[in-house]
């Protein structure tokens, strides 16, 4: 890529600010997942429940990195 | 090269009225076919396997208890014939045994008989041959009598006087 | 999407790769166009999806037999797992029962409208314009309120919602607008803006990754380094595509599993 192009990229300082949004979410999925997996590390036979609850919360927290991404978008 | 929102980014998220139209033509669609034809239909696929399934279960169970009865009349009509057979060989052993009691019997009768026959048959012979004995001997004793008396004892009421006390006589002898 | 890459491409060779933008997403209108039944490009994809899922299902649904074949069985399990695995495993059997279809016919739908955006002359989800989740979002809306509603009454409902019993009462104040807010106005846009910019976030990854192979591949001046990077790239590509088919199961999935969700909490608590 020139020169030209880097200095468009920077120019865009939406893209910066959804890198950010998106720290959050992915912590927060981060931990979901880590501790769905220790629950049913502890008890397995919970695990279909334990997975439905994880993918309800993890769609949650992608909403936000979404809502990230539409900023984005439409700013 | 163009920025990824170049400014109109909104415009994504206002719907356009034909967009709503579209979108709501097609789920209505969608959910009058899922809910009057398709959901229906395997529904009943569903339920007809599940009742399947069940019947042939429900039929193997009967088929079971079928044969359960079978068994069980089947044993039951084995321990009659046993019972029957036992029965009919001890019917046939003590009418075996009042056969032989009642050949033992009758054999017994028969022989009882016999003996009473030939008993009775002996006392006649020997009355008879007693008579005859005593005929003889009275002829014989006469006889010798004569001879040894003579002409003296011609008269037979003479004769058989002296022959009944000489036969006295021979019998208080033999008591004596 | 393809022939207008490559068409601009040529037409403006040497000025950069054509990357794609929001343009994509609100194509001109191709027939019909001024009245409110006008269609352009993604409608038409998305009636041509609708046209095929419903009949293929059709079919399907005719020719089921008793004893499955592979592909009925395959549509069985699919049925299944909706039913089991999402339906009665978070409602229960009795609550789940008269939903099972709404939710097997979300599923399905946005499994297929989701993956056009990878099939090839497709390359766009019928899912990727806002209109088509909001309607989906909306149906959502109407069963949860109508369940509650039938079960509790529309006062008891609204109580339920927004006064949540356990709570002091100054602060009900600030409590039950965000409630009534979060039932009416957040679910339903949740649901829409995970859908819609799942697809739009998909779509724009895997076509800027294969246009940046084209361009590597085909426009770059230095060969050398060209390839290559290209062919990184088409790799890309191919990843996000792959990936892309994941989404589309797993945003199927998710919006199946967040309206059964949401209608179950417009149940009285058991």
């Amino acid at each position: 890529m020139g020169i030209i192009t880097l200095a468009q990229i920077a120019g865009n300082l939406n893209l910066i600010g959804y890198g950010l949004a998106a720290l959050g979410p992915s912590l927060g999925l981060g931990l979901i997942v880590s501790k769905s997996v220790e629950s049913t590390a502890r008890q397995p036979e919970m695990a279909g429940k334990i997975q439905t609850l994880m993918l309800i919360g993890a769609a949650m927290v992608e909403l936000l990195g979404l809502l990230g991404f539409v900023a984005l978008l439409i700013m | 090269m163009v920025t990824l929102a170049g400014g109109d980014g909104i415009s994504l998220f206002i719907p356009k009225l034909y967009d709503i139209v579209w979108s709501l033509v097609i789920l209505v669609v969608v959910a009058v076919f899922f809910y009057k034809y398709f959901m229906p239909k395997f529904n009943s696929i569903f339920d007809e396997r599940a009742e399947k399934i069940e019947g042939n279960f429900s039929k193997a169970a009967k088929a079971k208890e079928e044969a359960d009865e079978a068994k069980k009349k089947y044993e039951e009509q084995l321990n009659g014939a046993r019972m029957d057979a036992s029965k009919i060989r001890d019917d046939a052993r003590s009418e075996a045994k009042q056969i032989i009691a009642d050949a033992h019997s009758k054999a017994d009768a028969d022989a009882a008989q016999i003996t009473a026959t030939a008993q009775r048959s002996i006392a006649s012979q020997q009355q008879q041959a007693m008579v005859k004995l005593k005929g003889d001997v009275g002829t014989l004793a006469t006889s010798l009598a004569g001879k040894i008396i003579g002409q003296e004892l011609k008269d037979p009421d003479m004769q058989s006087h002296m022959l009944d006390q000489m036969l006295d006589d021979m019998e208080n002898e033999g008591k004596q | 999407m393809f022939e207008s890459v490559s068409k601009t491409t040529i037409l403006a060779a040497g000025t950069g790769a054509d990357l794609p933008t929001v343009k994509d997403f609100l194509p001109p209108e191709i027939l019909f166009q001024g009245t409110p039944f006008a269609i352009n490009r993604i409608i038409l994809i998305r009636i041509v999806a609708t046209v095929i899922l419903l009949s293929v299902l059709a079919l399907t649904a005719s020719h089921a037999k008793l004893v499955p074949g592979r592909w009925q069985s395959m549509i069985e399990m699919g049925i299944g797992f909706i039913r089991d695995g999402v339906v009665y495993s978070v409602m229960g059997e009795l609550r789940g029962k008269r939903y099972v279809s709404m939710i097997v016919a979300l599923f399905f739908t946005i499994l297929v409208f989701n993956l056009c955006g990878i099939i090839p002359g497709a390359n766009m989800a019928a899912t990727a314009t806002v209109a088509m989740p909001l309607a989906f979002a909306a149906w959502t809306l109407v069963q949860y309120c109508w369940a509650g509603i039938r079960e509790k009454g529309a006062w008891g409902f609204i109580r339920d919602e927004c006064f949540t019993p356990g709570v002091p009462w100054p602060v009900y104040f600030l409590l039950a607008p965000i409630q009534l807010l979060e039932l009416i106005i957040v679910r339903p846009a949740s649901l829409t803006i995970r859908l819609f910019a799942n697809m739009v976030s998909g779509h724009l990854t895997l076509a800027t990754c294969l246009a940046f192979a084209q361009y590597w591949v085909f426009e770059a001046s230095n060969k050398l380094t060209g390839v290559p990077v290209g062919a990184m790239w088409l790799v890309g590509g191919l990843i996000m595509t792959l990936f892309e088919i994941f989404v589309a199961f797993l945003q199927a999935y998710v919006f199946a599993i967040l309206t059964t969700a949401y209608i179950n909490l417009s149940y009285p608590e058991e």
